[in-house]
């Protein structure tokens, strides 16, 4: 994982109680076409979505309206993050069911680059809590794992 | 943070889990207030609002402020934040997720050119 991802680009994280809702904002230079594309080609999203960084098993993306999506990371071929696009609004929004949430990538031209906000909405409390302990429990295992490969690699060298 | 011995998070969610309670935490937010002020808004009676306030107490969300005779409640922020450290692994794992978002966005971009 980068050192200081903190520092070098923050990102905007906030809990909406009221609607369990988690709401994550991040800035881009690309345009919004250009993330949208990143969001809804396999090719791309394999590139970029495992946190760990390393490029996805397997990513398909069925894009349209009741299509599924299924990515698959290395680490963990056994979950899968997987659901249902519900809306596709080609580059503004995609909308998905996942997991049991509803997932929103809403993506606004902003100085010439992209606001995005990425929003994680449970039905409710509790299940927020579920949905945020498998989360967690993914990305401790990445974490663990990026130690595993730092200590092969080390050893191997 | 010890993420085995999570009853006292178990036990803030699950009283999260109740729109009234959302709602009676949402006033609260914005100040103290007493049995009767909450009742008000929400149409509910007050031994309603009583149980509510007893599910949240027991949570530790709420505390009861220092005026023994209104007994006024308010949030407890050391509870609240219990709650927000408990995302912080949820947020590193998005905001590691959005670092290789936007290299790979940086890369894609640069081909184009």
């Amino acid at each position: 994982m980068p050192p200081a991802a903190d520092t070098l680009a923050p990102t905007g994280f906030e809990i909406d109680r009221a609607t369990h809702t988690i709401r994550l904002t991040r800035d881009f230079a690309a345009d919004p076409a250009q993330v949208f594309a990143a969001w809804t080609q396999p090719e791309q999203v394999a590139c970029w979505w495992d946190a760990a960084g390393e490029p996805l098993a397997r990513c398909e993306i069925d894009l349209r309206v009741g299509g599924a999506f299924a990515f698959v990371s290395r680490g963990h071929p056994d979950m899968p993050f997987a659901g249902i696009y519900r809306e596709i609004a080609p580059p503004a929004w995609i909308v998905f069911d996942a997991m049991g949430a509803v997932g929103r990538v809403l993506l606004a031209e902003a100085e010439g680059g992209t606001h995005m906000i990425v929003e994680i909405e449970c039905a409710t409390a509790e299940q927020l809590e579920q949905f945020v302990k498998m989360g967690v429990h993914i990305g401790t295992g990445r974490t663990l794992d990026n130690l595993v490969a730092h200590l092969d690699g080390a050893g191997a060298a | 943070m010890n993420w085995t011995s999570s009853t006292q998070l178990d036990t803030a969610f699950a009283a999260l889990s109740d729109p009234t309670r959302r709602a009676i935490l949402a006033r609260l937010a914005l100040g103290e207030a007493t049995v009767s002020e909450l009742s008000k808004p929400f149409a509910l009676t007050q031994p309603t609002v009583s149980k509510h306030l007893k599910v949240l107490e027991q949570a530790g969300l709420i505390e009861g402020a220092r005026d023994a005779q209104r007994r006024p409640r308010r949030l407890n922020a050391a509870a609240m934040k219990d709650m927000a450290e408990w995302l912080e692994p949820f947020r590193r794992l998005w905001e590691s997720r959005f670092d290789n978002l936007d290299r790979h966005l940086a890369t894609t971009v640069k081909k184009e050119k």
